[in-house]
């Protein structure tokens, strides 16, 4: 069984925000609410400047799923973990938990106002039957049943971006760092995935320098 | 035609490293055996040089959870991970994020969950065991006007606003484990949506009326030395006789004082902080955890302990609900279990009747209830 | 209590929800095949994996293809190109019942395999325009108001009727795009010479205007040697002045992959840029001394014997007077004028030098100067001496600008030339009016006279001036009075509170354009205490864009691509060749514009010139860069067959077209021009120029016999035995006319039609293409003969590539050592100041009232001027503000903190407001303000100026409202690289 994960490639993202308005566009995803977002760290210090997409990393032990009061996530076969909106109370709980900041909310208001919560899907759909108009409202396109990947990583200027099966990217990634015999730590898999990964989605276990964050 | 290059004499190529404006270059905390302290303190530029393509200093930048650059003016867009975070009790630190779900869903749950039960359960066996403290005299039919309606009002708004916010808190904390199995998603998906709401703006209205409150029932909540000795008697439980008491007696003073001005001021801080409303406070996901941590251990707590006050002010105690309902107590209960405050009001020294109205009520008896 | 789990649908009493949980669960993901996902994860992934491995497949038949909402309306899959770079990445975009609804990546694009920035990943909302300009509207007392189409062409074709009569033709300039296609482009600059003027220009100019004359003069065409695929050959690329990972961002895709195979990667520039954060060695130069930089290179080069020295001799001319030239720059004096230790420069010689082929990469940050000519053949000079021109993995990659700059540039409206380069001498018109179908007499009577019809125009740089100069000052009749803005912006221009006097002053404004706003605003606004001219007239015209029409663009590698209409044209919207046969018809030549194009009905039934007849008239009169080759047909099976052409050699193995049966082996994906000779000779298109290892008919060449055989005795010609692979002349040789081919005796190689056509023609003129065929096919030759580079360009202000300082610098003591040039008088029809400016601002001491020096260039996520891009919401909230890159250091010494709002001064007096971004991707002595913002005004919004409805989501201050006077020696460039500035904190 495949299990999606995502891998952005630091040593190739350029931060040319192609993934993010992919997605917006592809998702018709409101302004203020980002499923995705690419950040820089070390911005302009030379020989220091990385940066990083990222977006809902598709938790193992999902935080957000465990703080949600009303229990609303659920995750495919695929391992995508995905929620219900017309269940959330947009409490905000699963950003405060959310390691990777990926929870948004279409506003952000006096008396806790948040409207419902909306993140990655993976391009994974919601609840709803697969490809309704229902679906797109309130989730976006669910391109998995398309059997297309990602419109952020396969829209991906420079293929930084990895979405699909984390054995399978895992090797396209395990052979790029074998290439260029560095850049081998693959940015967030041990806080999205744990130190037991899934059965098969072991993180790519390249050079033994340098480790997960 | 390509020779071997050589360098010119002297020549030494470097860049010399740069330290990011506002990272700090210190080490974060060492992975003992791995990386000599040394190494720890290479950013990423001194790395290269060393081993390059060795990015370990850029990861740690990442998972001390620094604001980076991000070009969304979001404000937590530039944190790439939550910083490490542990809460007090926590074996090792890790994303506060995961720190603080494993608190919150953790012991706080748990031992909250067992707290209410245990009070609840607490007051059942005070019931059916001890039963109902009556009065043990006759009544007079001799009334004292108790509580004057202003004061009566102010108490039911906060009793009503609390009681609201502790059935739609404690739905929010304990709803899934409890009424999601039995209504299901969609239904209780509704209710916890409109408990939420409710929840968040009715806590204002409660932490409004709480300052009234105060103000209005601060003056004979002064503890006294016999306030002391109520509470070394467990309010007469123990040792013979009835244990002096004012106007309030120790037990209530405790619950006003630490229930209702302590934890109900820190329940109200923590709330307003939650509900966004603290004009300044910077909205981060670390404040929120802090604030929801608080608020949750405070309201678990004074639910706890108005569960006590509530079967006190109703089932508990003969005449108690009649005082905050109607505002009058017959001498017989207030010389029972307020002898003071009865002295004082034989003595004239407090009025029997303080309000206008109240004083065509006074001698007549009052119906029980 | 952890929930890591929850499959059990039974747990769930919500039987909605449940049920469809449990869909999801069940739900068998239709996957793609385990090419195809390696194809759309990453590239270059091959081989090594089995495919039994791939945990992905589960079902066989692939779901692949739009299936868009449920809504079962009519789908369509259109092909077309992003409108907003060089790169040319294609897009599919899935349109149901006429709406554009998605947009899908292409994967078989050899170009971008699917990829995108994020301009292009938002390209769909251009099928939704919510803030374009709706109809035609008039500026009435101040305000926009809607007026009729008719109205409009009415009213305007008569002002410019009445203006042309007055002052003459050339009173009006046209400002045309690069964004149009080929066949627009070519159309605008037929029309412009129709109405009797060269007064045209378009965006080349103010972009790689230097690029093309620099490089041109070197080797003979002024275009990007090889492409983005080949720098995947490369083993070393060093980018100076360009920042490809904002500017191109696909670009990366290649350079990326070629670093993991090893590539060494070098960025020059004075900022540390997203480029920069990939390269392995970074040098921070200060801002216009490329030369020096790039001499100290090659003194390390010439030094260690580095250079190639077979290569030299047998292929470039005037190679000793730039060493001569090059060893004057020792170490230190490099150091001092560009700030780079010696280390650094032999570091970054010897990787050039002993890892080859390696590439050259540049862009604005060399050709934007006064001196950005020589910049970049400095440049050209650093690749002769490698030995790298020529060569697949090597040559200069010039990243162009707009989707088609190259194309506009190649064909388009340019104020020096007729379409394909052919100058403005008569024999250029008459060769085009035979193209066109027109007297050429005819056209000589449009102009004022034949004079003016031979004589270069002014260019959009300095129409400012050409409104505002003193009339004895300037070189044509009457000063330009009309200005007609066909897909060009305002805010583009440098010296903007100059320009906003020009545009009050103008009698007549036009704009036409799908996002006319920011001209429209600027136009509109009123500046207090300036005069405005009563009788001004302003009309903003929809125009519809490039999804909205078809048509070829070329790319930056000069690969055409062919777009499908995509929708049809939004709101009252028209295609720009609608708009100009509509206006021709108007004018009195509408019979002359098309006369031998096919018409066909457009947006409601209206007629207007079929794209494909036009592009057809270029096959037939652009031979001299070869453009003939690339017919509708060929171009279209190549769009449709993407998958078969290889990403790294971009050539197709095999294969053929389904749809027409067209045999595309052996083409080259796109045509790359030149694609010589008629369709028919099937040229497969040069993938790289002047590459001697090929045959001319695989795409191979050699440098242009352009500027005669001999110079001074010296001959220009290749050495004995450096010619392409297969040439019956194994020498150097001229370029063919009749006269040469009968010489040869080859002139019976030709059929008795194309002997008719040939004869007194050269390679150039030839229309049945006969010299061509003869030359390439038969014998294997270059019609345009076999010469050397020029290393020195004798007919340029500065033959050997000199270092000047820009006008307004900070370095009072490097402008005493490398002062300007002097003042030039009728430069492009305009008076050019260099010296009297740059001394009184020494004079003056500029440098110590604006201390810092200024720079400008791009973001990621807008473009141009940034209307279009600005009013896309998916790319507007990614930079909500205007902003000025400050170094700390500088910062401090202001105490100016991150984020806040400051004000950047310049010598021309303007204040801008924008915000400090406290960054060291700048050193203390630069700050960079990106250039894409308009609808401020030193500090006001201007907002209430826009037409209704047009005003774009994120308005800021635009930079060149604040940048100085500064052209370059040979083109007429605008200096926006190097200016300077002072950053003031704001006091309440
Ligand atoms: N996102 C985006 N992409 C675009 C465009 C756009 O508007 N937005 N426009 C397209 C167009 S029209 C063009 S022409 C290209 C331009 O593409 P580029 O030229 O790559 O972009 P710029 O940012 O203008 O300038 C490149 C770099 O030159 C540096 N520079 C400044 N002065 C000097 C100098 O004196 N020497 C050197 N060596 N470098 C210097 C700047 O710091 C900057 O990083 O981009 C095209 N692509
Ligand atoms: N300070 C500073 N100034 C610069 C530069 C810099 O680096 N620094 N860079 C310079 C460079 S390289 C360039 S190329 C210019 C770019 O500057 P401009 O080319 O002036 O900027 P754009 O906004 O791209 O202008 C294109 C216009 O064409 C319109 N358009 C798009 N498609 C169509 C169409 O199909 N038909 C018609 N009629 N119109 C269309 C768009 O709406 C837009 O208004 O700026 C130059 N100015
Ligand atoms: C004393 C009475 C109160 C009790 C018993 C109480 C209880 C609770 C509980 C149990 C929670 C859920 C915590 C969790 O699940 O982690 C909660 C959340 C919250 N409380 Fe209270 N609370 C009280 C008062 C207030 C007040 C006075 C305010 C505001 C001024 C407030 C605002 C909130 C907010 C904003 C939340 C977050 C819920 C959301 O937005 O979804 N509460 N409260
Ligand atoms: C339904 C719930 C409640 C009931 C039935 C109830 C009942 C009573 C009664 C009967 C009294 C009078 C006791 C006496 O005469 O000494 C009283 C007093 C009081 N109650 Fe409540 N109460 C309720 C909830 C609350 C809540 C939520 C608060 C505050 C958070 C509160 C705060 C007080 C205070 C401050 C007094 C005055 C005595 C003192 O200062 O301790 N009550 N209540
Ligand atoms: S990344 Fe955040 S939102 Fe996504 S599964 Fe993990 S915790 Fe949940
Ligand atoms: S915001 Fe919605 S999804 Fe997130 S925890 Fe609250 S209810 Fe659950
Ligand atoms: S996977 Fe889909 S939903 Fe998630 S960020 Fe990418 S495009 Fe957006
Ligand atoms: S599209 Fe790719 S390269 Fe661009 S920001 Fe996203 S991950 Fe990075
Ligand atoms: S802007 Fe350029 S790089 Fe970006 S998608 Fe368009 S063509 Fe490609
Ligand atoms: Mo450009």
């Amino acid at each position: 069984m495949a299990r999606m994960k995502f891998i952005c490639d630091a040593e190739r993202c350029i931060e040319c925000n192609s993934c993010v308005t992919a997605c917006k566009n592809e998702h018709e995803v409101p302004w203020g609410v980002n499923r995705r977002r690419v950040v820089t760290i070390n911005d302009g210090v030379v020989g220091q400047e990385k940066s990083i997409s990222v977006a809902c990393m598709h938790c193992s032990d999902a935080p957000c799923m465990a703080v949600c009061p009303v229990d609303c996530f659920y995750r495919t076969d695929e391992g995508v973990v995905l929620h219900d909106k017309d269940i959330c109370i947009g409490c905000g709980y699963c950003s405060y938990a959310c390691p990777f900041g990926a929870p948004q909310f279409p506003a952000n208001g006096a008396f806790g106002l948040r409207g419902k919560m909306d993140k990655c899907t993976f391009c994974a759909g919601g609840p709803e039957a697969d490809g309704s108009k229902a679906e797109f409202e309130k989730y976006g396109r669910n391109r998995l049943s398309e059997g297309k990947l990602p419109a952020c990583a396969e829209m991906c200027s420079t293929k930084a971006l990895l979405g699909g099966d984390g054995d399978v990217v895992a090797d396209i990634f395990r052979n790029r760092v074998l290439r260029r015999g560095k850049g081998s730590e693959v940015w967030g898999w041990g806080t999205a995935y744990g130190k037991s990964p899934n059965a098969g989605a072991a993180p790519p276990a390249v050079a033994p320098q340098g480790k997960k964050s | 035609e390509i020779k071997t290059p050589v360098p010119a004499e002297g020549i030494v190529v470097s860049t010399p490293p740069q330290v990011p404006p506002g990272v700090a270059s210190a080490p974060s905390p060492g992975f003992p055996g791995i990386e000599s302290d040394d190494i720890l303190k290479q950013n990423q530029a001194q790395r290269n040089e060393v081993q390059p393509g060795n990015a370990s200093p850029t990861w740690r930048v990442i998972k001390e959870g620094t604001h980076n650059y991000s070009s969304l003016p979001a404000l937590e867009a530039g944190v790439l991970i939550q910083p490490k975070a542990q809460f007090p009790g926590q074996a090792r630190a890790t994303t506060a994020g995961e720190a603080w779900r494993q608190y919150r869903n953790g012991p706080l749950t748990t031992f909250g969950g067992w707290l209410l039960i245990a009070a609840v359960v607490g007051l059942a066996l005070a019931y059916f065991i001890g039963g109902k403290i009556r009065m043990k005299a006759p009544m007079t039919g001799r009334l004292i006007e108790r509580f004057t309606s202003f004061e009566r009002i102010v108490h039911w708004t906060v009793a009503i606003t609390f009681v609201t916010l502790a059935f739609t808190g404690i739905a929010i904390l304990f709803g899934k484990y409890v009424v999601l199995p039995i209504f299901g998603h969609t239904l209780f998906g509704w209710i916890a949506y409109a408990g939420k709401n409710i929840h968040n703006f009715v806590g204002p209205v409660f932490a409004v009326s709480l300052l009234v409150m105060f103000v209005t029932y601060v003056r004979d909540n002064l503890p006294t030395l016999t306030d002391l000795k109520w509470m070394t008697r467990l309010g007469g439980l123990i040792g013979k006789g009835h244990a002096h008491a004012g106007r309030f007696n120790g037990g209530e003073k405790v619950w006003f004082w630490f229930g209702v001005v302590v934890l109900g001021l820190i329940v109200s801080a923590s709330g307003f902080v939650l509900d966004m409303l603290v004009p300044g406070l910077v909205y981060s996901r670390g404040n929120m955890q802090v604030a929801n941590l608080i608020h949750l251990v405070a309201a678990v707590l004074v639910s706890a302990m108005s569960l006590g006050h509530i079967y006190l002010g109703t089932i508990g105690m003969e005449g108690a609900y009649a005082a905050m309902r109607h505002g009058y107590v017959d001498d017989t209960w207030a010389k029972e279990h307020h002898d003071l405050w009865y002295d004082d009001v034989a003595s004239g020294k407090v009025p029997r009747v303080r309000s206008p109205e109240g004083a065509a009520r006074v001698g007549a008896p009052v119906k029980a209830v | 209590m952890l929930l890591t789990r929850k499959g059990q649908s039974g747990q769930r009493s919500s039987t909605r929800f449940s049920s469809s949980l449990a869909d999801t669960l069940s739900r068998a993901l239709p996957t793609m095949d385990r090419r195809k996902f390696l194809k759309r994860s990453g590239i270059g992934v091959g081989a090594g994996i089995a495919a039994a491995q791939l945990g992905l497949i589960r079902k066989s038949n692939a779901a692949d293809g739009a299936k868009p909402g449920a809504a079962g309306g009519k789908i369509e899959v259109r092909r077309t190109v992003c409108s907003h770079c060089s790169v040319g990445c294609a897009v599919d975009a899935v349109v149901e019942n006429g709406v554009w609804v998605r947009q899908e990546p292409v994967f078989d694009s050899p170009i971008n395999l699917g990829a995108h920035c994020a301009k292009g990943a938002a390209l769909r909302e251009h099928g939704h325009g919510e803030y374009r300009l709706k109809y035609p509207m008039k500026l009435v007392n101040g305000k926009y108001q809607r007026i009729s189409w008719d109205a409009a062409y009415n009213e305007i074709s008569a002002k410019l009727l009445e203006t042309r009569k007055t002052s003459g033709p050339d009173s009006v300039f046209w400002v045309g795009s690069s964004k149009h296609n080929n066949e627009q482009a070519q159309l605008l600059r037929k029309f412009v010479s129709f109405f009797g003027s060269n007064n045209c220009d378009h965006q080349a100019r103010i972009c790689h205007s230097t690029t093309v004359a620099g490089v041109a003069n070197t080797w003979g065409y002024g275009a990007m040697t090889n492409s983005y695929n080949d720098m995947q050959n490369s083993k070393a690329v060093m980018y100076i002045g360009s920042n490809a990972a904002e500017a191109h961002p696909v670009s990366m895709l290649h350079m990326l992959h070629a670093k993991e195979n090893g590539c060494k990667v070098i960025v020059v520039d004075p900022r540390y840029t997203r480029t920069a954060a990939k390269s392995d060695q970074y040098v921070r130069i200060r801002s216009g001394t490329d030369i020096p930089y790039i001499y100290g290179m090659l003194y390390h080069i010439f030094k260690n014997g580095w250079e190639d020295k077979k290569y030299i001799s047998d292929r470039v001319y005037g190679m000793e007077a730039v060493k001569e030239e090059v060893m004057k720059w020792t170490p230190d004096l490099v150091e001092e004028a560009c700030g780079v230790p010696e280390a650094e420069v032999f570091k970054a010689a010897q990787t050039m030098a002993l890892n080859k082929p390696s590439t050259v990469v540049w862009c604005m940050g060399q050709t934007q100067h006064t001196i950005g000519n020589a910049i970049v053949r400095a440049s050209c000079i650093l690749q002769l001496a490698l030995g790298n021109v020529g060569i697949s993995g090597g040559g200069t990659n010039i990243f162009r600008g707009h989707d088609n700059v190259q194309g506009a540039t190649d064909v388009g409206p340019n104020p020096d030339s007729l379409p394909g380069y052919y100058g403005l001498a008569t024999g250029a018109w008459k060769h085009w009016c035979t193209v066109w179908g027109v007297d050429y007499e005819w056209v000589k009577k449009q102009f004022a006279s034949q004079a003016m019809m031979e004589k270069s125009g002014t260019t959009v740089s300095r129409w400012v001036d050409a409104v505002l100069e003193k009339n004895e000052m300037i070189d044509q009749d009457s000063n330009v009075k009309a200005m007609v803005f066909w897909g060009h912006a305002p805010n583009s221009q440098t010296r903007g509170l100059e320009m906003k006097k020009a545009f009050d002053k103008l009698d007549l404004l036009v704009v036409i354009d799908p996002y006319p706003s920011a001209t429209a605003a600027m136009a509109a606004m009123k500046v207090d205490g300036q005069e405005l001219n009563p009788n001004r007239a302003v009309y903003l015209l929809p125009a519809a864009t490039q999804f909205e029409t078809s048509g070829s663009v070329t790319a930056s590698n000069r690969s055409l691509q062919w777009r499908e209409k995509v929708i049809e044209p939004l709101f009252e919207s028209r295609t720009d060749h609608m708009i100009m046969y509509q206006f021709a018809e108007k004018l009195g030549f509408a019979k002359e514009l098309v006369a031998r194009l096919r018409m066909v009905p457009g947006k409601g039934g209206m007629m207007e010139p079929e794209p494909e007849s036009i592009l057809e008239e270029i096959n037939r009169g652009t031979w001299a860069i070869g453009y003939s080759g690339q017919s509708p047909t060929r171009l279209k099976a190549h769009m449709r067959n993407m998958h078969l052409f290889d990403v790294k050699t971009l050539r197709a193995k095999g294969g053929k077209d389904a749809a027409t049966g067209y045999d595309i082996t052996g083409d080259y994906f796109g045509l790359p021009w030149p694609c010589f000779g008629t369709p028919e000779l099937k040229h497969p298109g040069s993938p790289n120029l002047y590459d001697t290892t090929r045959h001319v008919m695989d795409g191979g060449g050699c440098f242009r016999a352009n500027f005669g055989v001999e110079r001074d005795g010296v001959s220009l010609l290749a050495e004995d035995g450096s010619h392409s692979v297969g040439s019956d002349i194994t020498t150097g040789y001229p370029e063919f006319d009749h006269i040469l081919l009968k010489k040869l005796g080859w002139w019976d190689d030709l059929t008795d039609a194309e002997k008719k056509a040939a004869e007194g023609k050269n390679w150039k003129t030839d229309l049945s293409g006969g010299i061509q065929r003869v030359a390439m096919k038969v014998h294997g030759v270059h019609p345009f003969g076999n010469a050397k580079a020029r290393a020195v360009v004798w007919n340029f202000p500065d033959p050997v590539p000199k270092h000047r300082e820009p006008l307004y610098g900070t370095r009072p003591d490097m402008v005493a050592k490398y002062p300007t040039h002097d003042d030039k008088k009728a430069f492009w029809r305009m008076p050019t100041l260099y010296k009297s400016v740059q001394d009184k601002n020494v004079e003056q001491k500029l440098y110590e009232k604006f201390p810092i020096i200024l720079t400008s260039g791009r973001l990621v996520e807008y473009e141009g001027g940034g209307e279009e891009t600005r009013s896309n919401p998916w790319l507007a909230e990614l930079q909500q503000e205007n902003f000025v890159e400050m170094n700390p250091k500088a910062a401090a010494d202001r105490g100016i903190r991150d984020g806040e709002y400051v004000i950047v001064s310049t010598p021309t007096g303007a204040r801008i407001k924008v915000k400090a971004m406290v960054t060291p991707r700048v050193g203390p002595d630069t700050a960079f303000i990106p250039f894409h913002f308009s609808g401020w005004w030193q500090g006001r919004d201007m907002k209430e100026y826009y037409p209704e409805g047009a005003a774009p989501i994120v308005r800021g201050e635009a930079v060149n409202t604040a940048t100085t006077y500064g052209y370059d020696s040979v083109t007429m460039m605008q200096e926006t690289k190097t200016t300077i500035c002072n950053i003031e904190k704001i006091v309440a």
